[in-house]
């Protein structure tokens, strides 16, 4: 395996949580749901996930159990701003602290405990094909599931039907309503497979990439997948080159630092927020171009509905 | 006790409220042992062993003291914790970070009645002492292993921050595996946190991507132990004996032991002798130890514990001359030694590190 290779598998790794979590929170967005609490349903989803995986020594179930984890916290954001039409900055924020502290109650019987990690599974022949092989196709089952999911994601949100109500949800509510979509039901579901994403990328940080347990391992990724969405302009396959962009910058910069490359390392540090600032600017003067550049907000994001009667 | 920092502000009123009333003051009153960690205590590693060395301290003086906890306290939110912790009764402090000590020193002049302990801090006031281990001589001897173990000579270091305290250990690292073999070399990664498994991961797998082939660490998570038992290259446990995350790439774990340091300073301030003292001690004071060596030949093993003992006894000296910088200036000759304030002031690298200085 030559360096370069060995790069871009690193980069892989550091991007499929970010990846997973962001399109999952991507998908809340265009329903017109502003969850904050991204990092709280990840390390939720880490914690259940490495728990399950330890009590029932199944990888998969501790999986689901990460999903399932995910999604429950997902719920109680759900029953707060769609049921009760609570401030869905400050519930994302709270939902946000809370699955710190509940992960850490959750976690602490399992601290210590340490179980091997999921492996790589080899697709039959295609993992034959030089370089491509071994990068795309020698992966553990997460980074599959996320090439899946951005896939699934941009095809059902620009080509379905369901996909064209939801985002009719997050651009204007109140027509929605009016033609006789149930918004707040979209919007249940869209929160919860944002929660399930969420769980599902946490469940990779404690099962395959850190294979333990510790209080805080999310260590801020969930606020780096809410930022790739919005450096995304809400379109899946722009958050996968962000995620992949956020996670490379963040790799090179550890191998330029080993390497000796005479440059501050607080520096190579800031990198990766440097590079998001740019890109930012640069998408906004394309748009204000008029050549395009991708969509604004959806405009009811963040705007809770309350049906009236 | 342990309390996050939440719960302690939501139930301080209660308890301010139960300390004014009468005869809770009395003499005979336990005292109550206040403790500030950077960390949370799962961390396997600095806050863990902190932890253990708060339960020392309640198993040896018993009902003598009581001790309140908290836990993953950020920088920024130290004031009012402390203050807080004084206020609802505690009259030592432990605060056990580098991090804390401008804060320590600023908190402490308005509480002149509380006695601060500050570990890694570098100097006294009449109420602030520090307190730290020589972990410098644990690094010595990774080094010397670290040269016996690798065969492409070179070492990975995974580094939190340039302070200090992580710049000499590096340095000592070097001089540990110069004293072997000269051509080894030392990459360093700066990862930027002193947890954050994940990236302490990343840091390991870029080091072994580029060639090294034994990993040393001034993280807290045992995330980079686990990578090198995955990738078949060696490691060094960092703060607790991390053998059973790596069985196959540990070699030995340096061990923090702040407990009998704990007993003795709350057992001092019940007897009304406590002072602001500066303590720096190494493995022969015992405040810390180096795990079972690991994964070695009988020969390794037994020349590790040969030099593991010269540093206990003093015989050897991590900082005796000569001692070169990276461009080659001397630093101090042969047949001197750097004092404990020079070894403290460390700026520089070593020959043989060949990654610039922050």
């Amino acid at each position: 395996m030559t360096l370069f290779e060995a790069i871009i598998l690193t980069v892989i790794t550091a991007s499929t949580p970010l990846l997973i979590a962001a399109v999952g929170e991507l998908v809340v967005e265009r329903a017109g749901v502003l969850n904050l609490g991204v990092e709280g349903m990840m390390i939720m989803g880490a914690a259940a996930g490495i728990a399950a995986a330890v009590v029932t020594g199944s990888s998969g179930l501790g999986v689901l159990a990460a999903i399932g984890a995910g999604m429950a916290m997902a719920l109680v954001f759900a029953a707060l701003t769609l049921g009760l039409a609570a401030n869905q900055v400050a519930a994302g924020l709270a939902l946000a602290i809370f699955g710190l502290g509940l992960s850490g109650v959750i976690g602490a019987p399992f601290v210590g405990v340490q179980r091997p990690g999921i492996g790589k599974v080899e697709l039959p022949f295609l993992s034959e094909i030089p370089f491509l092989g071994p990068i795309l196709f020698r992966q553990d089952p997460f980074v599959y599931a996320s090439f899946a999911l951005v896939a699934g994601v941009a095809w059902f949100l620009a080509r379905s039907r369901a996909g064209l109500v939801l985002r009719a949800c997050g651009e204007n509510h109140a027509s929605a309503h009016a033609l006789g979509y149930p918004v707040l039901r979209i919007r249940l579901l869209a929160v919860l497979f944002g929660g399930a994403c969420a769980g599902l990328a946490g469940a990779y940080l404690s099962l395959v990439y850190t294979p333990f347990w510790t209080s805080g391992m999310t260590a801020g990724r969930g606020w780096i997948a809410l930022a790739i969405v919005v450096f995304a302009s809400w379109l899946p396959w722009r958050a996968a080159v962000g995620a992949y962009l956020f996670g490379g910058v963040t790799i090179l910069q550890l191998h330029a630092q080993s390497a000796g490359v005479p440059v501050a390392p607080q520096l190579l540090a800031a990198l990766p927020y440097l590079i998001t600032i740019v890109v930012l600017v640069l998408i906004m003067r394309i748009r204000r171009a008029g050549a395009g550049g991708g969509a604004a907000g959806p405009q009811s994001l963040g705007v809770p509905f309350v049906a009236d009667r | 006790m342990t309390l996050s920092r939440r719960t302690l502000i939501a139930g301080a009123g209660a308890l301010a409220g139960s300390a004014a009333l009468p005869g809770a003051a009395q003499a005979q009153a336990p005292l109550n042992v206040g403790f500030i960690l950077i960390g949370p205590v799962g961390d396997f590693g600095w806050s863990t062993m902190h932890d253990q060395g708060r339960r020392r301290m309640l198993e040896v003086l018993g009902n003598r003291v009581t001790a309140t906890q908290v836990e993953s306290v950020a920088p920024p939110d130290f004031d009012r914790v402390a203050t807080q912790l004084a206020r609802t009764g505690s009259r030592l402090i432990f605060t056990t970070s580098f991090s804390y000590f401008q804060p320590t020193l600023r908190v402490a002049q308005q509480l002149p009645n509380v006695m601060f302990e500050s570990a890694t801090g570098t100097s006294t006031t009449p109420n602030v002492a520090i307190y730290n281990a020589r972990f410098y001589e644990g690094r010595y001897v990774q080094g010397v292993i670290a040269a016996r173990k690798s065969r492409s000579k070179t070492i990975g270091y995974i580094a939190s921050f340039p302070v200090p305290e992580v710049i000499h250990a590096i340095n000592t690292v070097m001089r540990g595996a110069w004293s072997v073999d000269p051509a080894m070399r030392v990459r360093v990664i700066w990862a930027g946190a002193w947890f954050n498994p994940g990236r302490e991961a990343d840091a390991a797998r870029a080091l072994v991507d580029q060639g090294c082939d034994v990993i040393c660490q001034h993280t807290d998570s045992p995330a980079p132990l686990q990578l090198a038992n995955e990738r078949g290259v060696f490691g060094f446990g960092q703060a607790s004996d991390m053998t059973r995350f790596a069985p196959r790439a540990h070699l030995t774990s340096s061990v923090n032991n702040w407990g009998d340091y704990y007993v003795d300073r709350a057992r001092a301030v019940i007897d009304g002798t406590w002072r602001p003292a500066d303590t720096w001690g190494g493995l022969g004071s015992g405040m810390f130890r180096l795990a079972p060596f690991t994964n070695m030949s009988p020969e390794e093993v037994s020349e590790a514990t040969r030099i593991r003992d010269a540093l206990a006894a003093g015989t050897l000296q991590p900082f005796e001359g000569p001692i070169t910088r990276q461009d080659g200036q001397l630093v101090i000759p042969a047949g001197q030694r750097l004092t404990d304030d020079q070894i403290r002031a460390q700026n520089y690298f070593y020959q043989g590190i060949d990654v610039a200085m922050p």
